[in-house]
């Protein structure tokens, strides 16, 4: 087992480049383990009614939890395992072979994933507890006794590491596709065109996304049930957010053409920043991915909430708290992972342009320009993914509203788009603002 | 030079990169032939097809025509697992940049190969490599702790390690300074001279080329000449003159 021989040394290594996998897995174990005892305690003494409900947020939360760790995960793993184009070139030069880079990258993930997880159903133990008295308190379920752990926290830490195991496979086929060299994959080629099942994939999740709204506009609207439409509308934003995101290297450079008339102005720095956008969006559509799906289904889920908590006529049927703390949990899990990626791959970016920005500064760039160039991508990644993102959430937004009798502008709430796009808006910027800021500051950007 | 003894040979060897009138001919059929024991140079300007070369000759990429044999064997055809398996037991590199695992000591770079190819590096053997490039004493060093020169003798180590047929160094001395890279071509000089190993360097350094045996020069991606026993001098003139030559 050669490859885990060099594995555990390269990790001992780069620790530093695995803190974002390491985050993202910890926190989704955490997560999902919590929920996951909920449905081992539910299996236990309990009332039928309560059972129910516990086992449906496991399930929920579970389902999310999985989708948005193999996200993450393949997004972090991928950008460390790219950064090092020239190492496994060297591997395979020397002689490993492509199945054996796979493997190198596959043990190094495993390894990573393997502590965090661990730890993360560590926190998720006491986590489990405190999430079942949280709902006891608020009178979700009855006052049952906490009965889980011993079997839901392995499975889910086995679980994690199937999906750890998915984006290492990603992220392992990436790396060795081509010949091998030790020279750094050409930079000069430009925006590599966009994959075309990328796009099919895209147009399948925005048109799955739009169906629903027509469903539950003419359909689950007039259903006896008001949370049918929920059902039908709820993940509409967040798939045509995911949709949108795909496309993103297409979108964004259409962005900057339109915001070009503004970027003129100013020392150079924004003009940089608009062809930046344009001409290298394969680059930022890393960025933009995570911004778009942030916007999109946080807005898009919160309008939500708030719509059904002003319509609903009467005595709120069974299982409301559930549902309002379901799709708050998942908006949170959504937000925290999309943040972590917005922060790792515009650090993976920053990294991977030492050197052009280097040249910026040989050219006669200072390095507040340097900073403030970024810094204007930063805003306009931002700008084109909380466009983007509000367009998403509208898949959720107007049908619902539509199926609720609200019309297609929501009554109440109105302020918190805005709130959220700014908050958006501001850890993007601050990330790129901190990120190139340590890049120039140190004397890594005068030395080659 | 005698096709039988030859460790590697390259016939008519061609490679295209891209397509239709953007196109370029980064050889444009070469035909070499290199012996066991010999130390040759490869030289040229830029753009003239050197590198290239090295990585078709190394079944790092296949050529767009002709063929590569190596130690008797004709590998164009080979899938890329199998050319993989050929370089970790018969091709030694060593590049300009060394390209040491930054994370792996001296003594684990130079055994490296071994363990892709799935075996247990013998550690006599690696400190007896270690010894012969004079970093005995460095074996536990990591490569930051090291200067450029005992990197590259490192390198030289981990090219040795699995008995090679033919040593492949891309501008080895490219990025050291004169007196380092005396003692580098030095090294590599003696590993032809007392294991009886073959050597191919590409480089643009007529000082460097001086140590070889035969020198071959390309241009535009095609053999413009070759000189046996070369001096410095006698191969700047030469690389001077190169335009004439294809003109």
């Amino acid at each position: 087992m050669g490859m885990v021989w060099l594995a555990v040394r390269s990790l001992r290594h780069r620790y530093a480049a695995f803190t974002a996998t390491f985050v993202a897995v910890l926190l989704g174990t955490a997560l999902m383990g919590s929920f996951a005892t909920l449905v081992e305690t539910a299996a236990g003494p309990v009332p039928a009614q309560d059972a129910e409900s516990l086992t449906v947020m496991g399930a929920v939360v579970g389902g999310w939890g999985a989708v948005i760790v193999l996200f993450s995960v393949a997004s972090t793993v991928g950008l460390t395992v790219g950064q090092r184009d020239v190492e496994i070139g060297l591997l395979r030069t020397i002689g490993a072979t492509p199945r054996q880079a796979r493997r190198l990258v596959r043990a190094e993930t495993l390894v990573v994933c393997l502590v965090a997880a661990v730890l993360g159903a560590l926190l998720a133990a006491a986590g489990g507890r405190a999430l079942l008295a949280a709902l006891v308190a608020g009178d979700v379920v009855s006052d049952v006794e906490f009965g889980g752990g011993a079997v839901s926290l392995p499975l889910t830490v086995v679980g994690i590491l199937q999906v750890c195991l998915v984006a290492a496979a990603i992220a392992g086929r990436r790396a060795t596709r081509g010949p091998a060299s030790v020279t750094a994959a050409d930079d000069l080629a430009g925006a590599r065109p966009i994959r075309r099942w990328r796009v099919a994939l895209a147009l399948v999740l925005i048109a799955y996304g739009l169906g629903m709204g027509v469903v539950t506009v003419t359909v689950s609207g007039n259903s006896d049930d008001p949370y049918d439409a929920m059902a039908t509308s709820g993940s509409s934003s967040l798939l045509v957010g995911v949709g949108l995101a795909l496309l993103g290297p297409l979108l964004l450079p259409v962005g900057a053409r339109l915001a070009r008339p503004f970027l003129g102005g100013g020392d150079g720095a924004g003009y940089l920043a608009g062809y930046t956008a344009s001409r290298r969006a394969h680059l930022l559509g890393g960025v933009l991915g995570p911004v778009v799906v942030l916007t999109s289904g946080a807005v898009g889920t919160l309008m939500l909430v708030g719509a059904d908590g002003r319509t609903l006529v009467g005595e709120p049927p069974e299982g409301t708290e559930t549902i309002n703390l379901l799709n708050n949990v998942v908006v949170g899990m959504i937000s925290l992972f999309a943040a972590i990626m917005v922060i790792n791959s515009f650090a993976a970016v920053v990294a991977h342009r030492r050197a052009e920005l280097r040249q910026l500064w040989l050219v006669g760039g200072t390095r507040a320009q340097i900073e403030r160039s970024v810094v204007a991508e930063a805003a306009l990644v931002a700008a084109v993914g909380v466009v983007l993102g509000l367009v998403g959430s509208l898949a959720t937004i107007i049908p619902f509203g539509l199926a609720r009798g609200e019309g297609v502008l929501p009554d109440g709430q109105l302020w918190l788009p805005p709130l959220l796009v700014a908050g958006v808006a501001a850890l993007t910027m601050l990330t790129a603002r901190t990120l190139v800021r340590r890049a120039t500051r140190s004397a890594a950007i005068l030395i080659p | 030079m005698n096709a039988s003894t030859a460790v590697l040979e390259v016939h008519d060897l061609a490679r295209t990169y891209g397509e239709g009138t953007g196109s370029v001919a980064a050889l444009a059929g070469v035909s070499a032939a290199f012996a066991r024991g010999t130390f040759t140079a490869v030289m040229g300007p830029s753009g003239s097809g050197k590198s290239t070369f090295l990585t078709c000759a190394a079944g790092l990429e296949p050529p767009t025509s002709g063929r590569v044999v190596l130690d008797g064997a004709d590998i164009t055809d080979w899938d890329e697992e199998r050319r993989t398996r050929l370089r970790r037991e018969r091709i030694g590199f060593v590049f300009q940049g060394f390209h040491l695992m930054p994370y792996l000591t001296a003594a684990q770079n130079v055994g490296l190969p071994l363990r892709l190819a799935g075996r247990r590096p013998d550690r006599v053997r690696v400190s007896a490599l270690l010894e012969r490039v004079g970093l005995g004493e460095r074996a536990g060093h990591l490569p930051a702790a090291m200067s450029g020169g005992q990197r590259q003798r490192v390198a030289i180590a981990r090219a040795l390690v699995a008995d090679p047929a033919v040593i492949l160094a891309d501008e080895p001395t490219g990025a050291l300074d004169s007196a380092t890279a005396a003692s580098v071509l030095e090294l590599l000089r003696g590993c032809v001279d007392e294991l009886g190993q073959t050597v191919v360097m590409v480089t643009h350094d007529p000082v460097a080329a001086a140590y070889a045996d035969t020198v071959l020069f390309l241009v535009d991606g095609r053999v413009a000449g070759r000189m046996d026993r070369p001096t410095a001098t006698a191969v700047a003139g030469q690389l001077a003159r190169l335009d004439e030559w294809v003109a």
